[in-house]
Formats: structure tokens, sequence, C-alpha cells
């Protein structure tokens, strides 16, 4: 049985971003700005959200498939960029990850209730770090908690992360399209912090990432 | 975020090209198609709908509500389409079975304006108790059924659907599942319909379905569903991509990643795709047109065969052998959503092609769940905890869907059962009824509304025995902040419009309370009110979800503080630094009573925590009590019911417990915080009911392992208390140990002092078998001086630690006593006379007897006197009554008894009888003069102011001393004080020989059991530090110096309870004739109660209650602290209202 190469190409030119946290991050919402960049770029996209109980304090993930998809789930090894808004989130990811996964996380620790119920200390980062490079090496971390802090928005946590994933050119269109997606969908009062977030962010990730030459656009 | 001037669902443009949730398609398509009522009830994947039209109705001026459940909301759109409004009405999957009587009777009678059902499923359960596949619904109601695979086609369908409504005259059901609810695509919308009312024309006969009238009406529905048929047809939604002799037939979510599955696999072109839009009625024509066309068809459909069935049935009437693929062939499964890879594997093998092997999974370490929780703030959590506090474990909780149902589990644990919305109630009632048993149902504020008033008037009119709990946060919670009937959003700022209280009421509900769980202690009270209750007692926990506050301020929570650990108090004994900190594991029920008791204490019933009240380091009670017991850590225990760890907790520290609970002088009651009302916890009697429970069970057969010899032996001289308590700390620090005394039995005074109607043989003769279960030797019969002296012990063992009572009665010192025989009262020791009579002897006894003393021998002696046959038996005290060294109950008992009292009179001579005048005992009144060396007033004889007591006996009980000649080694004397008592290091008990150790009465200080016992334990020490050094004795601190105690910083409470304290069972006055014990064991339920008055005054370093108990979010653990994380923090405070180390305290800046 042959299988059209043409086929695999329109496959292949999919983009699937996995966003992943904790309920109250900003996980759907930061979901929801890619989309609605990607509808004023001219992409097409769709977005799916698993949420419902998950939203107090559970786990939560969203995803973004641009690139002519239908149905918005990312299955095992498809995922083609994790957005990690919280490390054990993106190290709970990792079936989701392919060797080419670009990973980008925050290292700023929510410590499940359940871990500390059982007295259990929330695993080390540099163990979580790695874990997550030995399915996909290349990650990029964030430390969000003092890029909000610096940035005096508390709760742009997942803009600030937004920032850093449109600063690594993985997207198909320019940080700024990003931003004015976030800008159009923030109460005014709330806009500058969260401008400061998006370039802190942005800058974090250029400064921790060297450049990968041949790296395959997407 | 988007302000309704750039909302999408508001725009009226045609060609905008927005990107909508699912739900939000669907509602977009509705006011496309000009619908001008929506209703519905919240409810996961569906909410959006209803959310949607509450966001957009005002400014569209279509009529919305949040109807109060499911079957209105479809009611109410039933009757605005008899209005001639186009109607739509959403819910979830159950939400459409609970409507089941309306939506079986509609297609009857038949919709005028278009009327659309959304019904949203849930394949995999992930926010539901079941996965039900509602398409089974389209045959058995006659109704449409119309089933989109993504956002883009539930648009198009709802907008579509009216219309099918309208030529049909059905209601048409728009199901579409989670994955296409929520997810989100680009929709290219169309201009708003224009909204038409046309009003209802009255027509009885078409409106009424009597039966002549609906069996009439059964007979247009073929009709209606042929119409409903046809327009689908010519609607397109039958649609056909590709060619070829195999097809996949798909519907719902599972088409679209059929499609992407096709075009990735590159088959787009040789595989013919069917994909159903609408379910029922069944396309026939169309399937049987493609069933004639292809070899192979797999059916691609989530949850039941329902297509591939009726494919099936269709190839069995046309004569057709097409091969249909799908569930019953195995390729599908027929449960939960399906994924891409399920769909993928199922297709590849139908369709013949190579199946991809899948990637292989590495074994990944799992990574720790992080389940939904309570948020930080969350009024439920409260209400919880104060429910967890007041009900014991016997107690079954039943509870509701919503937020709720996050109850489940540690460390809330308030689900035993759940069903359905409303069944927390019925659930709880019906156990409630078979069982007899009380329980407890909660459900929420809108659940109470939706379906739990009928439960609770059921529960009423069958006088059910429950606690019905409505949890009132004043918000649709779980499923996204609607509004509940109790508060109105729509109208801007939250106003109260139903009572929940006055529904109970008006119900029938006669035990109605109303509490704000924040205030822990009022809700722990109002549950342990429910809880005695009989009958329906209706409990309203009313406070407003912060959550949705926040939102209703623009996403600002407004916090009253900010809350922070002190970690100088936190999981910290008071005693950390003195090594008296138990060995004990931490327990839930532990912890639970510790909590209850702090937040009963800590804040005024009716007044939320306001910080001021806090406990000592260590509680007064502990510092009391000469053995440094922890009463709290028991009195917890015993609430919780945990009488073997509480019996635990108790022998770890005391070596004779079956002896101290009856003959203690407990100090600790004196200090106990209770103590101002007079009525002190029975700390005491707690005790006692803890080791006649652990006598009844057999606990101390279960004795502790043998300790390890350290390969020294010791010899203990005297064994009374003080000698069995140093004799059983020896040997479990590993000591050899031989008891030595002059008695036969051990037991010292505890054997010959104390009369059996206050500590029967039975209780003594079981801590004297705990001890010498250790190994300890006993050597009866051998007297110091006679069989024994000290160089030969000192030469058989390492150390001597002596431990003899005080023997040696002092004398009346009064005049006539030598010329007894001349006709004057026989004198006679006390402790000579209640050792004979604690031997069963019957000591000579008067008729008329003086007992001469004020403490507890003199008053032991009386009543033994009493009981021994004396008519009369008069105590006569120098001092004034408050000045008795007695125990206030003793000397209670004995009045009761008929002991008579006189009080100052100090005794002067002894009167022999002559020539008609009575013998007796002539005494001197006294009056109180300069305070003396003990710091109480030296009573002074008044002169002239002699009287006779009339008396043929006089028993003298004015002190003991020890008798120490025999204290010799090598031929010298230990030194001893003036008294002639053994001069000892007060902490070590050290003689001034470095081998010989000594405590109890042959030493300096306190004479009561207890602190002999303390004494003993501490010369155990002592000996210890002497023999193998300090780092080995300190293993087992021993219990600290009283004088370590005082100036001890105090508990400072809220609240006190009040109640009375609980009093055992005692013998009546007309029964105490013999020596059976007058003084019973609290029954448990009393014991537990009386537990429950602890106020755990001192801090705990095991607790972790907010952990384990709570579990609030913003609680964590950081390298075995406990932390408050400030961003989650709600501020609520609940936390420290039942901290019981008030280590949890509001940060300095918010």
């Amino acid at each position: 049985m042959t299988r059209p190469e043409a086929g695999r190409a329109a496959a292949a030119a999919r983009l699937r971003i996995l966003i992943v946290g904790v309920g109250g991050q900003g996980v759907l919402t930061a979901a929801r700005h890619l989309g609605e960049a990607c509808l004023r770029t001219g992409h097409e996209a769709v977005l799916g959200q698993l949420h419902g109980m998950s939203q107090r304090g559970g786990s939560v993930e969203s995803t973004v498939v641009v690139g002519g998809a239908e149905s918005s789930f990312i299955e095992e090894g498809e995922a083609d960029v994790v957005l990690g808004l919280e490390p054990l989130e993106t190290l709970r990811a990792r079936p989701r990850m392919h060797a080419q996964t670009r990973v980008v996380t925050s290292t700023t620790p929510v410590v499940p209730h359940l871990l500390s119920q059982m007295g259990k200390p929330y695993p080390p980062l540099p163990e979580i770090l790695s874990a997550i490079r030995a399915a996909a090496p290349d990650l990029t971390t964030l430390d969000s908690a003092a890029i909000v802090r610096q940035a005096g928005a508390r709760r742009a946590l997942n803009v600030a992360m937004l920032g850093a994933l449109a600063a690594l050119e993985v997207l198909p269109f320019p940080a700024a399209a990003l931003w004015s997606a976030v800008a159009a969908r923030t109460p005014e009062r709330f806009v500058a912090g969260n401008r400061r977030a998006f370039e802190l962010g942005g800058a974090a990730a250029k400064a921790r990432t060297s450049p990968a030459p041949g790296r395959p656009a997407c | 975020m988007s302000d309704s001037t750039n909302d999408p669902l508001l725009a009226d443009v045609d060609g905008l090209e927005a990107l909508l949730l699912g739900n939000e398609a669907i509602v977009r398509g509705a006011l496309e198609a000009g619908v001008a009522f929506a209703a519905g009830y919240p409810g996961t994947p569906s909410s959006e709908v209803t959310d949607s039209f509450a966001r957009v109705a005002g400014r569209l001026g279509l009529v919305f509500e949040y109807s109060v459940n499911e079957k209105i909301a479809l009611e109410m759109a039933f009757a605005a389409s008899l209005a001639g409004a186009r109607s739509i009405c959403a819910m979830k999957h159950l939400g459409l079975m609970y409507a089941g009587d309306p939506i079986s009777t509609i297609p009857y009678v038949g919709v005028k304006a278009g009327m659309v059902i959304v019904s949203a499923g849930d394949p995999s359960c992930a926010t539901s108790p079941n996965e039900q596949d509602q398409r089974h619904l389209g045959a058995m109601l006659h109704v449409p059924i119309l089933d989109p695979s993504t956002p883009r086609e539930a648009h198009s369908m709802a907008r579509l659907a009216f219309d099918l409504s309208e030529k049909s005259r059905l209601p048409v059901i728009l199901r579409a599942t989670t994955r296409v609810c929520h997810s989100r695509a680009a929709i290219r919308c169309g201009r708003l319909g224009e909204r038409t009312v046309a009003g209802f024309v009255r027509d009885p006969k078409r409106y009424t379905p009597i039966p002549v009238n609906a069996r009439a009406m059964r007979l247009e529905i073929p009709g209606r569903l042929e119409a409903a048929r046809a327009f689908m047809s010519e609607a397109g939604l039958f649609q056909r991509t590709g060619a070829g002799r195999r097809a996949v037939l798909a519907t719902g979510a599972p088409a679209a990643v059929c499609r992407d599955i096709l075009r990735e696999e590159g088959l787009q072109d040789s595989v013919v795709l069917a994909v159903m839009g609408g379910v029922h009625p069944l396309p026939a024509p169309e399937l049987c047109a493609l069933l004639a066309e292809v070899e192979t068809l797999l059916v691609v459909e989530e949850l039941s065969p329902f297509v591939e069935d009726a494919l099936c049935a269709l190839c069995h009437e046309h004569g057709l052998r097409t091969r249909i693929l799908g569930k019953r062939s195995g390729h599908l499964p027929v449960e939960f959503e399906y994924s891409p890879a399920i769909i993928r594997r199922g297709l590849c093998a139908a369709l013949g092609l190579e199946v991809r092997a899948p990637v292989a999974a590495k074994a990944l370490d799992p990574v720790v769940p992080r389940p939904p929780n309570l948020c930080a703030g969350c009024p439920h959590r409260s209400t919880y905890f104060a429910a967890r506090a007041a009900f014991g474990k016997e107690h079954l909780y039943f509870n509701d869907i919503g937020c709720y149902t996050l109850g489940y589990g540690a460390p809330l644990d308030t689900v035993d059962g759940l069903l359905c919305m409303g069944a927390g109630f019925t659930l709880a009632a019906g156990v409630a009824r078979v069982t007899g048993t009380r329980t407890v149902g909660f459900v929420g504020d809108s659940t109470f509304f939706h379906s739990g008033m009928a439960p609770l008037l059921n529960a009423i009119k069958e006088d059910v025995n429950m606690v019905a709990v409505i949890l009132d946060n004043q918000v649709t919670g779980m499923t996204g902040f609607q509004e509940s009937p109790t508060v109105s959003i729509a109208q801007g700022a939250p106003a109260r419009k139903v009572s929940i209280e006055g529904v109970a009421r008006a119900l029938g509900a006669r035990h109605v309370e109303t509490v704000r769980p924040s205030d822990l202690a009022a809700t722990i009270l109002a549950f342990e009110r429910a809880r005695a209750a009989s009958g329906v007692s209706v409990i309203i926990a009313e406070e407003p979800c912060p959550m949705f506050l926040g939102r209703l301020k623009g996403g600002e929570r407004s916090r009253p503080a900010v809350y922070t650990v002190d970690h100088e108090r936190c999981q910290t004994c008071g005693r950390e630094g003195s090594g008296q900190r138990c060995q004990q594991p931490r327990t839930l029920g532990q912890e639970r009573s510790m909590a209850r008791s702090r937040a009963l204490c800590a804040s005024p019933e009716g007044a939320s925590c306001d910080g001021g009240a806090r406990p000592a380091r260590v509680a007064p009670c502990a510092l009391a009590c000469p053995l440094g017991l922890c009463v709290q850590g028991y009195a917890a225990h015993i609430f919780a019911g945990q009488y073997c760890s509480a019996f635990e907790l108790i022998a770890s520290r005391c070596p004779l417990p079956h002896s101290v609970c009856r003959v203690c002088h407990r100090p600790c009651e004196t200090t106990c915080v209770h103590a101002a009302s007079g009525e002190p916890v029975a700390i005491n009697d707690l005790k006692r009911f803890v080791a006649d429970w652990a006598a009844r069970e057999g606990v101390e057969e279960r004795a502790p392992p043998r300790p390890k010899p350290n390969g020294k032996s010791a010899a203990v001289v005297g064994a009374g208390p003080a000698g069995l308590a140093a004799a059983h700390d020896l040997a479990l620090r590993g000591y050899e140990v031989t008891l030595y005394d002059a008695a036969d039995a051990p037991g010292g005074l505890l054997r010959s002092g104390i009369p059996l109607f206050r500590l029967p043989v039975e209780a003594l003769e079981r801590d004297v078998a705990r001890i010498l279960a250790l190994g300890v030797r006993f050597e009866g019969g051998r007297r110091l001086g006679l069989d024994l002296n000290l160089d030969d012990l000192l030469a058989r063992h390492d150390a001597v630690l002596v431990a003899l009572g005080a023997h040696h009665a002092l004398g009346l010192g009064v005049a006539g006593g030598e010329a007894e025989a001349g006709g004057a009262p026989r004198v006679v020791d006390a402790l000579a006379y209640l050792e004979e009579a604690r031997a069963g002897l019957v000591p000579r006894t008067g008729e008329r007897v003086a007992v001469v003393g004020g403490g507890n021998a003199a008053i032991d002696a009386a009543r033994t006197a009493l009981r021994l046959g004396a008519r009369q038996v008069t105590i006569v005290y120098r001092r004034r009554r408050e000045e008795m060294p007695a125990l206030k109950d003793e000397i209670a008992e004995a009045l009761l008894e008929g002991v008579e009292l006189c009080t100052q009179l100090d005794p002067v001579r002894l009167v022999q009888a002559a020539a008609g005048a009575p013998c007796g005992l002539e005494c001197a009144r006294t009056e109180p003069g300069e305070p003396d060396a003990s710091g109480r007033r030296r009573p002074l004889r008044v002169v002239g102011s002699e009287i006779l007591v009339e008396v043929d006996q006089v028993i003298t009980a004015v002190g003991q001393a020890p008798e120490t000649e025999t204290l010799r080694v090598a031929g010298e004397l230990l030194a001893r004080k003036k008294d002639g008592s053994v001069e000892v290091d007060p902490e070590t008990g050290q003689t001034s020989h470095a081998r010989v150790f000594a405590a109890g009465d042959v030493t300096p200080g306190e004479r009561t059991v207890t602190s002999a016992i303390a004494a003993g334990q501490r010369a155990a020490w002592g000996l210890d530090v002497g023999l193998r050094g300090r780092a080995a004795a300190d293993l087992r601190p021993p219990p600290q110096l009283a004088a370590a105690a005082r100036g001890a910083e105090q508990p400072h409470l809220a609240r006190v309870d009040r109640a009375a304290r609980r009093r055992p069972p005692e013998l009546s006055v007309e029964r105490r004739g013999g020596f059976d014990e007058n003084v019973g064991a609290l029954s448990e339920s009393q014991a537990r109660a009386e537990a429950g008055r602890c106020a755990v005054c001192g801090m705990c370093g095991n607790c972790r209650s907010c952990l384990d108990l709570f579990g609030c979010p913003a609680f964590y653990l950081e390298e075995g602290r406990i932390e408050i994380d400030p961003l989650l923090c709600s501020g609520c405070g609940v936390c420290a209202e039942f901290c019981p180390n008030n280590a949890i305290v509001p940060r300095s800046e918010p």
C-alpha cells in the first residue's frame, strides 16, 4: 500500500502546540491568545481545552493545532511545541513529546497538594529538567516568578511564557502579531504590565537559547 | 477582556470570522436563526451555551433565564415555542434525562415555532458520572437528532435546526460532545436573525394530550419524522467525499478525526468518507445507496453501535451483502471517547492498511497526580471540616454533584456516596431509614432548588433521622458561576431573592440553623447540636464563593489579610527542649480533636477568631503534672475514640496508670483553664476511663518488647510508688533490676495505706504486673537493716536506689497518751490502722473516734473507721478547712458519709473517763497567726477555749517521718537533713554516696503518690547518668521538677466550655458499708464528651492539621516546614481559628 507523500506533507505542515499548567495559571487564556493570533495572521487553527473539574487547582491542558486540521487532539509523540507553565506539568507531558519537540517551561513550582499531604518534598528542579531533556533536548527554561515580579504583573505568568515562545521563532507569525492579539483581549489597566511580562519573557528566552542553525523552520 | 462592543456573538456582520468555542458557535447559530427565548441549567460541557446567552440576552433583547432545573428549562422553551417564539434550551446529557417527562410528550403535541434542545454528551465521563449515548433518545422519543463533528458544524446545524423543527413540528435535539463543545475554531458568521413572537393561538385540542387526543397525535408522528428526514436530506446533512469500494461512515466528533486521518494517510480520494450530521431519523436512502456501492464499510461512532446496528438492519431489509465493520466486528471499542490513535488502529485494520506501529512509549516514572481541590478560602472546606469535627467516624456522608464532590477522599472525606443532583439528601435518608442510624446529606444551593427540596420534604414527611446540610455559596460554582435562585447575577450586584431557610421551614423542618462557615466555632457547635437532635435537622452553611466575589470585582480579590506560618510555634511541642516531646506518631483523630477544641476555644461563638486567643507553650495541666503527662494529647485521643493510643500515651510517662488514675492528688485539675468556673476537665476520670478500657481489652497483655540489657544491675530498695516507678524506668533503660521490700508483695503504701474502697487490689496488681513483666525481679520480706544492708547491695549491684517510705508515725505530742490503760481513749497510728484494715484484719475500732490530722491518711482513716463500725467519727484539724492537704473531693466524700469535721481545733491532752465524766480528747480552739515556713498561717491556740471531744479512740494522722538510721555505707550514715530525710541532689536523686540514689518519702519534698513516682523516675535517670553518662540516660528523659514549671506563660482563651464536668458513677452512701470501690469510671459517651471539653491549652509538636485535615491548596511543605503561598491565600483565616499551636498569623503587610 503506497501512501502518497502529499498526505505526509499535509500532516507535517501542522504545528501542534500543547500548553500545560495548573488551574488558575491561565492555560486556556494562553491558548486563546495563540488562536486569535492565528486568526489575525490568516492561519487556520483549532483549539482544544480539557477543563471542568480540573480548573480547581488540578492539571489543565489546552491544545492549539495550526495548519488545517479539524480535530484538536495532540497524542503521544505528537506535540511539536510544549509550553509548560509549571515544571511538574511539563514533565507530565513527556509522553506527548518527540525528539524534536521544542519545550519552553517555567521553573516556578506549584507544589501539588497531594505531595504536601503525603509529607513528600517537591522533586528537585534539576531532576525534573533533565528528565524533560531526556525526552526532548530542546528545552528553554524561564524563571517566570522573577519575570512577573519584575514586570509588576503577578497574574501575567501565561503572557510571559507566550513572550518566551514568540521569541523562539517557532510560531508561524512574528512576536508582534502575538502581542497585539494579547493586547486586544486584555483589559486596559492590565495591558502595560502584561506587555512588560511579554517582553521580559521574550528577552529571557532569547538569552537562554543558544542559536541552533539548521533547525527546520516550522 | 472582550467587552460587549467587540463580542463576536453580538456583531451583526455577514462574513465575520470569529474564534468561537463549540458552545458559542451554537449560540451564534441560534442568534442567526432569530431565537427569541433561551433557557438552560448549567452542566459541563454545556454551560457556555447558557452563559453566552446570559451575556448577550440583555443587549439583544431576547428572553433568557437560568432555569431552576432542566425540566423547567425545557418546558419553558416549549411554552415559548407554542407562543410563537423560536426557543432553545441547553443542558448536559444527564439534564435531558431529568427532563424526560416533558420531552416524551412534546413530539405528540408538536411545536409551533422552532424549538431546539442542546444536550451535551460526555464520552469518557470527563466531568460526569456516566457517558450515556443520547442518540437512542431519537428513536424512543420520536425526535430528530443532529450530531455535529466540529464547532463549525455546530454553528451551521444550530441555525438549521430551527427550520427543521418548524418543518417537522418536532423539537430538535442538538447533541454535541465535550470534544465539540470545548473546541475552538474560526467560524464564519452570518447576520443576526430577526426575532419574532407570533403569539399563542388558542387551540385546546391541539395542545391537550388527553388520551383521546394523544392517540390521534400519535398517528401524526410518522409523517413528521418523514418531513424531518426529507428536510435533513435536502439540507445536505449526509455528506460524502472520496470514491472506491471501501467506505468509512462517521458521526459526531470522530468524523473530524476521520477526515484528518484519511488526509494524512493520503486516502481522501480512494476511500469513501460519509459523515452523518443527522442521526435520527436515519438517512435511509443515502445509506442504501452507499451500501450498494461499497464492499466494506467501517462505522466510526462513539459509545454504542447505534448507526452500525441500523446499517445491519438496512442490509437485511434490502438484501445487501456489504461487510459492516465497527464495534461488533471488534475494530472499535464500545466505551469512551475515540482518540485518533484508536480510530487509526480500527481504520487501518478495517481497510487492510498496514497498521503503523505505535510509538513505543518508554516506561516513565509516574508524575504525582494533581487532582482538583476546593479553592483556597472555599467556604465548603470549612463546612466539611466542621462537620468532620462534630460528627464521629461512625457517621455516613452522602454528597452531591458540584464542587461538593471535592470532599471526596482525604483530607475532608465527606463523600461516602454520590449519585446525581439532589441525591445527597435522598441517599442519606434512604440509608437512615433502613439502618436507623443518623446520616448526613449535603447538597449545594443550586442543587437544593434544582432537586433537593422534594427529597427534603420527603425526609421531613417521614421524620427521617438525618442531618440535611445545604452548602449555600450563593452561586453555581463548579460550572463557572451561574446564578442560583438565592442570588441574581443578571441584575448586577447580588441581592438575596429566595431564602433557603424560609423554604426549609415552609417544608416543615423544625430544626433549622443558618451558619457562616468561616465562623468555625459556631459551625461546629451547630453540627454538634444537629448530631444530638433526632428527625431532620437542617443546617444552611451560607457564605459567598470568594472566587465569584473576586470575579464580580473584575478579577481582584479583596483579602482581609494574608496569613503566614510562625515557625517558632508550628509543629512545635512546648517541651521540645526538655526532651519531653512524646514519641507517638500523629493520628488524624487526635489532630481532629485538637483542631476542634482549639476552634471552639479560640473564638467566641458568633465571631471570627480575633487572634487574641493564644495557647501557652505547655498547657498548665501538663506543667502541673509531676509526671509531665500530656493531658491534651490523651484527651484528644479519647475524643476521637482512640483509647489504645490514649492508654499508650499515658503509660509512656506513667508507670502505674491504674493506681494513679484512682489516687492522684490531681494538681492538673486545679490549674485547668476551666477551674475558674468550678468545672475543671475531669482529667483523672479520663485517665481512669482509659485505664479500665485497657484492662478490659487486655491491652497490657500486649506488653512492650523487653528492653535490650545494658549489662548493668541495679537494686531498688522499697517497692512503694517511687520504688516501683524507679524499677520500671531502670528496666526500660536496660538494667537488670532487683526490687527489695520488707513486705511480701510490692506496692508499699499503695498496698498497705490506701483503703480498698479507693484503690482495689486488682488495680494495683495490674500495675505491678506491668512492671514485673519488664523483667524486674522482686524479693519480698527483705527489710533494710535486718535482712539487707547497703554494703552488700553495693557489692552485688552496680548501684542502689533507696525508695523507702515514711513509716515512722509522728506522735500526737499531747499529754495523757501513755495512760491508755487507765480509761483514756485508745490512741492508734493511722497508717497502722489502715494497714490492718487493708489486710482485712478488722482493727479495733471505738464507738466514737477522733481522727487527728488533715491529710489524706486522716480522711482515709476516718472513712475506714466508719466502715468498721464507729458510730461517730470526728476529724480534728488545727487549721482551716481550706488548708487541709487532703483532696477536696475526698473530704467531701467523708462528710457525705457522715464524718464530722472540726477544724481550728488543736489537741491538748487525752482525758480519762472519771466519775461519770466521759473520756475524750481535750482540744483548744485556734486562730490563724503569722505565716510559717510553709507559707501557711500558723494556728495559735486561743487561751481558755478548751473543749472536750468525747471519744474512746484517737487515730493520729499528723505525719510520718522516714526511718533513715539503716542507710549506712561502711558504717557511715548517708548525709541527712535536719528532719531526718536523706539529702539528695533534687535533679538526680544522688545521695552523698556516688552509687546510692534515693527517691520518695525518704527524701525531702511533697509526699504524694504521683510525686513519689516522678521522683523514682528522676532517680532512675540520675542513676543512669551516673553509670552510663548523660547521653545514654537522656534517651529516656525523666519528668521535670515542678519548679521548672513556675512562671510559665498562661493560655488565653476567648471562650471556655461552660458545660458541667461529667461525674463518674458512685456508690450511694447507703451502700458504702463495705470496702467495694466507691467511684466508678466514666461511661464511654461521658468520657468522650468530657475529653471534648479540653481546650488544648498547649502546643503540639505532632500537629499537621492544616495539611492533614483542611487541605487548603495555599499550604505546602518546603524542606519539611509548612508554608502558606501568599498568592493563593484568600485571607479567610479559618486555618488560624483551628491551628492548635496558634502558629498561623496575619502577615505584617498584606
